[in-house]
């Protein structure tokens, strides 16, 4: 099975996609916090970013998301490409666009997104991983 | 109302009814589907979202004049992130 890891930042687990800009259809890499209490399986979005990342990269919009927590409001939802080369993942998926995103990070991968893996530290406690 | 404008409200608004459709039908054509729509009508349904991008960029280039919704999602329902920023 393919499998991806990546090192914890600042202890916390993060997965790495690349998204593709509209303008240019350069890819930039992004570090996403892996965070599995991010929304439900079911629910109508697989990643949070930056909105101004969401217009970069061109994204379709798609039907806007309540989010309470950290996040608390009305927020728009954008379908974007995301691609994972090492388990060859090359998907659209929705992404929330927000104000502000995890400290030294570029958004966050939500459960609906791990969810599609197997996902965990694979026995090593300094790196999280995922698998197809 | 620019004329953009006009499109982006027909296209939320066509997303709605279809939304409201779905969850009130579980026979409805777009209930647990992708719906894709572009210029205030359905281009497309499919289980697959990557299709549905596919066949809405063919026909409307422009982002803003296209639209996704994943019919039958209670999207009226809080989702919590509890991610510290």
């Amino acid at each position: 099975m393919p499998r991806a890891t990546w090192p914890l930042r600042n202890g916390r687990p993060v997965v790495s996609v690349l998204l593709t800009l509209a303008a240019t259809g350069h890819q930039i890499g992004c570090n996403l916090l892996a965070d599995t209490g991010a929304g439900a399986a079911h629910v109508g979005f697989e990643v949070l970013l930056q909105e101004n990342d969401c217009h970069r990269c061109g994204g379709i919009p798609a039907q806007g998301v309540l989010l309470g927590g950290a996040y608390v409001g009305s927020f728009p939802v954008f379908v974007i490409r995301v691609q994972i080369p090492a388990l060859s993942f090359d998907h659209y998926v929705r992404a929330v666009g927000v104000p502000q995103v995890p400290t030294g990070l570029d958004g966050v991968a939500a459960f609906r997104f791990l969810n599609r893996f197997t996902y965990g530290n694979f026995g090593m406690p300094q790196q999280f991983g995922l698998e197809t | 109302m620019s004329a953009l404008a006009s499109v982006e409200n027909q296209n939320r608004e066509l997303a709605r009814r279809i939304n409201e459709e779905a969850r009130s039908n579980p026979a409805s054509p777009y209930a647990g589907k992708f719906v894709g729509i572009a210029n205030g009508q359905v281009v497309t349904v499919s289980e697959d979202l990557d299709e549905v991008v596919r066949r809405l960029r063919a026909v409307e280039p422009d982002p803003q004049k296209a639209f996704c919704v994943e019919a039958g999602l209670d999207y009226n329902q809080v989702q919590d992130i509890w991610s510290a920023r």
